[in-house]
């Protein structure tokens, strides 16, 4: 079912079950957001993509990720006071990170360069805003649960849960790759890759000896995406070199 | 889709103006290993360009977690979704073809999508080795 309201004074059109946020960003209208994934359940934690919601007689500042269209609801992405908020809300998060570059690049569009506050960070990560993206993908997408909460109040952190070594994970990397303060650290050699303080070992192409993927990352793949083991035997470059020159010899 | 993107090797001249193109307009880069084709030498004098295949059944889009790879109803190309992508990198060990590499720094898989229709890799190749007939 197709739900029609206005952002901005546009009218616009979503599926029924969609958030105001991706509805925005689909007409191009700009709202920040820094825990928002389209991949996973909306969250709600990072409270940057507030915007201005008028739904009947109420009208109220609210979060547009988690905020289910509606028919005949009035959004407002840019007004004055939805950008004091978005301003305060990104000063307060700054103070668990105020060297980050990602998060200072936001605050300049601001206008903001020193927090009024002083840091509070005391997260074991550096620049970790505790938006819980990083434990939402490696548990909803790909299925392997090896982050999650830990603590409470102002010892709040995310991690691996009871500490040590994160026995679940498969070392795939795609924690690293949402963070948006890319903070989660990892380390990539030839043959190795560390991630969460653990060390895996590389699928070694066949070919030229290069990095494939973690041996976890090829058994979690044989198990979850339906291809063969033949398929990560050689790394991309050696494949696309291989193919080049059979068709030489095709072509000889 | 009315028009096949055709690749003629026997017609490259190996002047790496397709990977120049598409690194420009796809990461407002110069670096060729940012170019979604590539075009490899295969004898004295002889060059073969390598890009993907869009395959009908296409491994990438089989094994991507998050559906992030899709076939666009108007190129007919498998298009990556880069809001649905949570960067895994498994589209690009999967493709038997290599024909996906992983941007590490951008957390992205690096993939062909056609240009929506007008690839300017065709659009620059001054030998027409790449054309849209
Ligand atoms: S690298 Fe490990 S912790 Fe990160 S998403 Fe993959 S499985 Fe989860
Ligand atoms: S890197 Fe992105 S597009 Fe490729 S398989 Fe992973 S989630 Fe899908
Ligand atoms: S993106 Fe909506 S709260 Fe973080």
């Amino acid at each position: 079912m197709t739900v029609t309201f206005t952002i901005n004074g546009v009218q616009v059109e979503a599926e029924a079950g969609g958030s105001v946020l991706d509805t925005a960003r689909r007409y191009g209208f700009e709202v920040p957001s820094l825990c928002h994934h389209e991949a996973v359940v909306p969250y709600g934690a990072c409270r940057m993509c507030l915007t201005e919601i008028t739904r009947g007689k109420r009208r109220k500042i609210t979060t547009s990720c988690n905020y289910e269209v509606l028919p005949g609801i009035e959004v407002r992405t840019d007004t004055p006071e939805v950008r004091r908020h978005q301003s305060m809300v990104l000063e307060l998060i700054l103070a668990k990170a105020p060297e980050n570059k990602a998060l200072r690049d936001l605050a300049a569009r601001y206008g903001l360069r020193v927090p009024r506050f002083a840091r509070v960070a005391r997260q074991k990560i550096k620049d970790c805003i505790l938006c819980g993206l990083c434990a939402r993908v490696c548990s909803e997408s790909i299925g392997a649960h090896a982050l999650t909460f830990t603590g409470r109040g102002d010892l709040r952190d995310v991690g691996v849960p009871f500490q040590g070594e994160p026995r679940t994970c498969i070392g795939c990397g795609s924690c690293a790759s949402v963070c948006p303060t890319s903070c989660i650290v990892m380390e990539d050699t030839r043959t190795t890759r560390k991630i969460w303080d653990r060390t895996f070992r590389f699928v070694a192409c066949d070919v030229c000896g290069g990095p494939v993927m973690t041996e976890e990352h090829k058994e979690h793949a044989i198990k979850t995406a339906g291809l063969p083991a033949e398929y990560y035997k050689t790394c991309p470059t050696c494949r696309q070199n291989g193919l080049a020159g059979h068709f030489a010899r095709v072509g000889s | 889709m009315d028009k096949t993107y055709v690749l003629v090797p026997r017609k490259c001249i190996g002047c790496r103006t397709c990977e120049l193109a598409c690194s420009f307009v796809h990461s407002n880069d110069g670096k060729l290993g940012r170019s979604r084709i590539h075009v490899h030498p295969i004898a004295e004098g002889h060059f073969i360009q390598m890009n993907c295949l869009q395959c009908v059944e296409a491994a990438c889009v089989k094994v991507c977690p998050t559906k992030a790879l899709a076939r666009s109803e108007d190129t007919g190309a498998v298009r990556l979704l880069e809001g649905r992508c949570i960067g895994c990198a498994l589209c690009a060990t999967a493709c038997p073809f290599g024909h996906i590499h992983f941007d590490r720094p951008a957390g992205l898989p690096v993939k062909c999508d056609l240009c929506g229709g007008e690839p300017a890799c065709a659009k620059f190749c001054p030998s027409k080795a790449l054309e849209m007939r």
